[in-house]
């Protein structure tokens, strides 16, 4: 019966203000999105697609920067320890993510009893996360082939491939759709597990920065 | 014996082929056949009922407006919807615009060119021509302009839709001056079905293939200014209808007056009903639900129950002699046989009957059941050619053409009060367009007139998708094949016995075809 | 040869009492459409003066429904009788010329043998049965399509049938509906240039557009001029989205949007959006060019834009007038809420079972990984 301890060095002030970005950034980009999908509250649609694009750039200047600052920042690559690295070795797999994918998802499942030995984060967290990225960006392009249209940018001809690729701007916004379900899904997840293994010591950390002691100094 | 084939037959909407068998200058059997299979009935399966309207239309380019109304009341049939009162005036305003534009260019740009000859008109005499323009009553128009336009384009030498037409034919009749006067009021006729059309664009966005008539009533709010414009149009489509229109089919009627003795047909006819009163009872229609058996003149009552649509000569393998509510249509060509498959059509009877459908259809219920305009157009119309008192006349190919340009008159008189109601509803205020419904299961028919003929739409909807989808158009009655027990269609029995002067040639049959304006 | 065929038409027209200056006007007026500037106008009447031969055209009917031509019936200026007896000497076309069967099929061979003619198709290319969904004069669809095609100097599309097969090709597409430029391989005809000019039907004023562009621009030998896009579209008619240049525009950025048909807002002239329209994602100039003669178009009149134009537009919009169309057969909002709510339930049940096996409290962790020991490894 242990929690490790929840340092600051876990996630330094800088990663946790990006954090609480690309919540807000997501929040707002799915209502916004909800309203120009099915205009359900009666808001100026260019005052919704106006936020529904700032939060895009926004989005996408904190995940890239988030990458840049993972190269330099160090941070505890271990919770309940004040020992640093370079963050991007956290994203990396480490010699504890070995055989770990399934044995987590079996304890997920209800499989097994114990948890599993894991680096900061587990193989299959690593994932999740990682995925983000891709999925962010290829929110920003089926969003901009749905926009672009219209703008007659000269790098049009980049999304004009994607749009005939998939076989109509009606199937891109489809797409586009259910990539925000796909974002919204993740979130639900990541939200609920974050909570069920250690609701306090976890949120705590990431959103107010507070350090919590882990269990076994605690008693 | 000898073979004449017309293949394409132009002038028509869609694909059409006519083969018919020739003895001593006369027809003695044909066939008719339709070329062209696109399976709207499927693609609709599993679709929005209103998905219907929209797509049902794309039937036929000519009469959409009419495919979109039968999809519409079948969907509303089947879900239990009542349309406001404002909507059945705006649906009759639109429909009754199709049925001039329809047989305006039915008549001088489809059927014309069969009597009228063009090159001919080259030797007119000016000063004649406006001396017989008016004793025929019809109109003017700069008719030395006219002629000078089509001197320069003959002269050119290429005469562009004109090529190889039948020019100098034994059957053509008209002195030069009718000719010309014809070919003038042809050019104007492509402006009237123009101005009719924008009458259809205004309060359906476009025409062909209008947006408005929704499941449920219409899309489309009219105001008063937007009333004014389209009072505007149909006033000049009525008054060229009243002053040129008819007086030209009465100055041609009496050169081909022969035609009144054959292209007969079936002599059952068939008419679904169409421009509903408030009561929306098919029978008060402007132009009545009713048929005629036998030639008989009478008007019995259809029953839709008993339509079957027959496969043995039409290159289907689904079930042959199925009511059109349970209607099956699967694709299945063989080879073109005129003594086994030879049609894309089906062969629909009533009572087992062919039926033929069409103006001439509508004209006879109407004017049997009394209807006074009606009534009076025909019986001065025939007092006119000299055969008052004998309607049976009407049976022909003459009667055909005459009934539908008389139609197109009594059409745009009952537009102008309906427009004239509808600007009283908007007035008051009262006018509602559009019922609501959540309906997602039922079955119904939609029970129509095109401009061509009786017209049905047959939808089965369950959880708010479409299960069964078929439509029996007037040009599955009119061109029928052969049914199981190899009685012809309409169509092919209206060309027994029509004279044919040159069988490389076979005007006359073309004639009796264009005459169904399939 | 282009200028050849240009000269005869300012006679044509002076001789039926269209003076230089109206012409002058009328060029003007289908210049500005195509967003050539009033410059260009007098250029393009010095290149018809003389005279000599009209344009050969050849209008092919597959598996149609008439409606382009009909639409064609209701072109403005020039209206279609200009376009017929003036613009072009259109040899064969069913559904208006003179003559019939054989006459007829014997003025399409004399044009076809000669060449250097337009050809327009209308209608779906008919594959289904072998290509005996569609028979003309004893063959199929598909050979008198080879034949016409392959000796033409450019071909026309026109109207969603014959660009991509239209409605006829929809899901389960029974009768074998393809475009025109589907089979230009299978039938050997992939070196002939194709136009294409999408919805249903065809608006007329583009027909007039690329023919005026024919005849006074020379577009045939040079294509360049029409500046087709990667679906040989006209990039003028078909750039921007019907969205775009709505003049319903302001009201969607208000937020004001017919939520019923035959309300108020209607009335009003809200924004269709709400009802399913498709105006945001269907590239034609409809707002600007209108309907018959301008006198309306679908927005105007109340209906959702139902995408005509667009590509396979009976798969991609229907349902009509619904905001997106179903993912096979399912609405995409009733996707994601049942996947929403799944996960949610998944959660709860998850959370539940974690609590009560008081897991939630914390966990044990194991002391060496699972795999490790059954490897007998990592001691
Ligand atoms: S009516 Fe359609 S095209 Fe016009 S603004 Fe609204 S969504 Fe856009
Ligand atoms: S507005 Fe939309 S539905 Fe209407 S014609 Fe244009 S593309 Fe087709």
């Amino acid at each position: 019966m242990s929690h490790e301890g929840h340092y600051r060095e876990a996630h330094p002030l800088i990663f946790v203000f990006q954090h609480w970005v690309n919540l807000i950034c997501m929040a707002g980009l799915a209502f916004s999105g909800f309203v120009i999908h099915g205009s359900f509250y009666a808001i100026s649609m260019g005052g919704a697609r106006m936020i529904h694009f700032t939060l895009m750039f926004v989005l996408a200047v904190n995940i890239t920067s988030r990458i840049i600052l993972s190269f330099w920042v160090k941070d505890a690559n271990q919770l309940g320890t004040r020992e640093v690295d370079t963050d991007i070795k956290n994203w990396l797999p480490q010699k504890e993510n070995k055989h770990q994918l399934l044995e987590t998802a079996k304890y997920y499942l209800f499989m097994r009893k114990e948890r599993v030995i894991s680096a900061k984060y587990g193989a299959l967290q690593k994932i999740a996360y990682l995925a983000t990225v891709p999925i962010t960006f290829f929110m920003g392009y089926t969003g901009f082939a749905l926009y672009g249209p219209a703008q007659q940018w000269p790098v049009w001809g980049f999304f004009a491939g994607g749009i005939s690729l998939v076989g109509g701007i009606m199937t891109m916004r489809i797409i586009h759709y259910f990539g925000m379900w796909v974002v919204i899904l993740f979130t639900m997840v990541h939200a609920y597990l974050a909570a069920i293994d250690g609701f306090k010591a976890f949120y705590g950390l990431i959103f107010l920065w507070r350090e919590s002691p882990g269990a076994e100094e605690g008693h | 014996m000898a073979r004449a084939v017309i293949d394409p037959v132009t002038r028509i909407e869609g694909h059409l082929r006519v083969e018919v068998e020739v003895e001593g200058g006369v027809v003695k059997d044909a066939w008719v056949s339709g070329t062209l299979y696109r399976g709207m009935e499927t693609v609709l399966e599993g679709r929005a009922p209103a998905d219907a309207f929209y797509v049902s239309q794309r039937i036929c380019g000519v009469c959409p407006i009419s495919h979109g109304h039968a999809s519409t009341m079948a969907s509303e049939a089947a879900l239990g919807i009542q349309i406001p009162d404002g909507a059945r005036l705006v649906r009759n305003i639109i429909e009754g615009a199709e049925t001039l534009h329809s047989h305006i260019l039915w008549f001088y740009t489809l059927t014309a060119l069969d009597y009228v000859d063009v090159v001919s008109a080259l030797s007119a005499n000016i000063a004649d021509t406006y001396a017989l323009a008016e004793k025929a009553g019809t109109s003017t128009a700069d008719f030395g302009q006219v002629q000078k336009r089509i001197k320069t384009f003959v002269e050119g030498g290429q005469l562009s839709i004109f090529t190889n037409g039948y020019w100098g034919h034994p059957a053509m009749k008209l002195p030069a001056e009718l000719n010309l006067i014809a070919v003038a009021h042809y050019l104007e006729a492509l402006e009237m079905q123009a101005e009719a059309a924008q009458i259809i664009a205004l309060m359906g966005g476009k025409f062909p293939h209008f947006m408005t008539s929704l499941p449920g009533g219409t899309a489309w709010m009219p105001t008063e200014e937007k009333l004014g414009g389209i009072l505007f149009r149909w006033k000049r489509v009525r008054d060229w209808v009243a002053n040129t229109f008819i007086p030209d089919t009465l100055a041609i009627a009496p050169f081909y007056i022969e035609a009144a003795t054959y292209g007969k047909g079936c002599g059952n006819f068939l008419s679904w009903g169409c421009f509903d009163d408030a009561s929306f009872d098919p029978k008060k229609r402007a132009l009545p639900r009713g048929m005629i058996v036998g030639g008989k003149l009478e008007v019995l009552e259809p029953d839709v129950a008993q339509v079957k649509e027959y496969v043995e000569h039409a290159w289907y393998d689904s079930p042959s002699a199925l009511n059109p509510a349970q209607g099956k249509t699967h694709a299945k060509f063989t080879s073109y046989d005129t003594n086994d498959r030879y049609s894309w059509v089906k062969a629909p009877r009533l009572n087992e009957l062919p039926m033929e459908v069409g103006p001439l259809s509508r004209m006879l219920v109407a004017y049997l059941d009394g209807v006074p305009q009606v009534k009076s157009l025909i019986d001065t119309t025939l007092a006119a050619l000299g055969v008052a008192g004998k309607p049976e006349i009407l049976v022909s190919l003459l009667g055909r053409i005459a009934a539908r340009n008389l139609e197109t008159l009594y059409v745009a008189d009952e537009m102008g009060k309906w427009i004239g109601e509808l600007v009283a509803a908007v007035k008051g205020g009262e006018a509602k367009f559009f019922t609501e419904s959540t309906a997602t299961d039922g079955e119904g028919a939609g029970l129509w007139e095109a401009p061509r003929g009786a017209l049905g739409h047959f939808i089965s909807v369950k959880g708010g998708k479409i299960a069964n989808y078929q439509a029996v158009t007037p040009s599955t009655w009119d061109l029928s094949p052969r049914d199981a027990a190899g009685v012809r269609g309409p169509m092919e029995e209206a060309l027994i016995g029509a004279p044919i002067a040159d069988v490389e040639k076979p005007l006359e049959a073309l004639r009796i075809v264009h005459s169904f304006d399939p | 040869m282009a200028q050849e065929m240009r000269e005869g038409i300012y006679d044509l027209l002076a001789a039926r009492g269209v003076s230089r200056r109206d012409f002058l006007k009328y060029c003007g007026s289908v210049a500005a459409m195509l967003g050539l500037s009033e410059m260009a106008a007098p250029q393009i009447a010095a290149a018809v003066e003389g005279g000599a031969k009209l344009q050969p055209a050849v209008w092919l009917d597959l598996g149609l429904c008439t409606g382009c031509t009909e639409s064609t019936a209701q072109a403005g200026n020039p209206n279609v009788a200009d376009i017929v007896l003036d613009l072009l000497s259109i040899n064969y076309m069913e559904t208006i010329m003179a003559a019939a069967g054989d006459q007829a099929e014997e003025a399409k061979a004399k044009t076809i043998e000669e060449g250097g003619y337009i050809l327009i198709v209308e209608g779906t290319v008919m594959t289904g049965e072998g290509g005996n969904t569609l028979r003309i004069a004893g063959k199929t669809g598909m050979e008198v399509l080879k034949e016409a095609a392959s000796k033409a100097a450019a071909i026309v599309a026109v109207g969603s049938c014959a660009v991509d097969g239209g409605w006829v090709r929809a899901n389960p597409n029974p009768a074998g509906g393809k475009g025109v430029k589907d089979v230009a391989v299978e039938l050997g005809f992939d070196k002939v240039p194709i136009i294409n000019l999408p919805t249903c039907p065809v608006n007329p004023e583009w027909i007039v557009a690329v023919v005026i562009d024919v005849l006074m621009l020379g577009a045939l030998e040079n294509l360049a001029v029409l500046n087709l896009d990667e679906l040989g579209r006209p990039k003028l008619i078909f750039g921007q989205t019907i969205h775009d240049n709505c003049p319903r525009r302001g009201h969607f950025e208000n937020g004001e949007f017919v939520k019923q048909f035959g309300t108020v807002e209607e009335v009003k002239q809200f924004c269709l959006y709400e009802v399913g329209c498709k105006g945001p994602q269907t590239f034609t100039n409809c707002p600007k060019v209108r309907w018959n003669r301008k006198a309306s178009w679908c927005v105007e009149s109340g209906a959702p834009c139902i995408g005509c134009g667009n590509l396979n537009w009976v798969d991609n919009d229907a349902p009509f007038l619904k905001r997106m169309p179903n993912v096979g057969g399912v609405r995409p909002e009733t996707i994601g809420t049942v996947l929403g709510g799944a996960a949610a339930a998944g959660l709860l049940v998850h959370g539940v079972a974690s609590f009560s096996s008081g897991r939630a409290k914390g966990a044990p962790v194991e002391t060496s990984k699972a795999y490790d020991k059954k490897k007998g490894g990592d001691k």
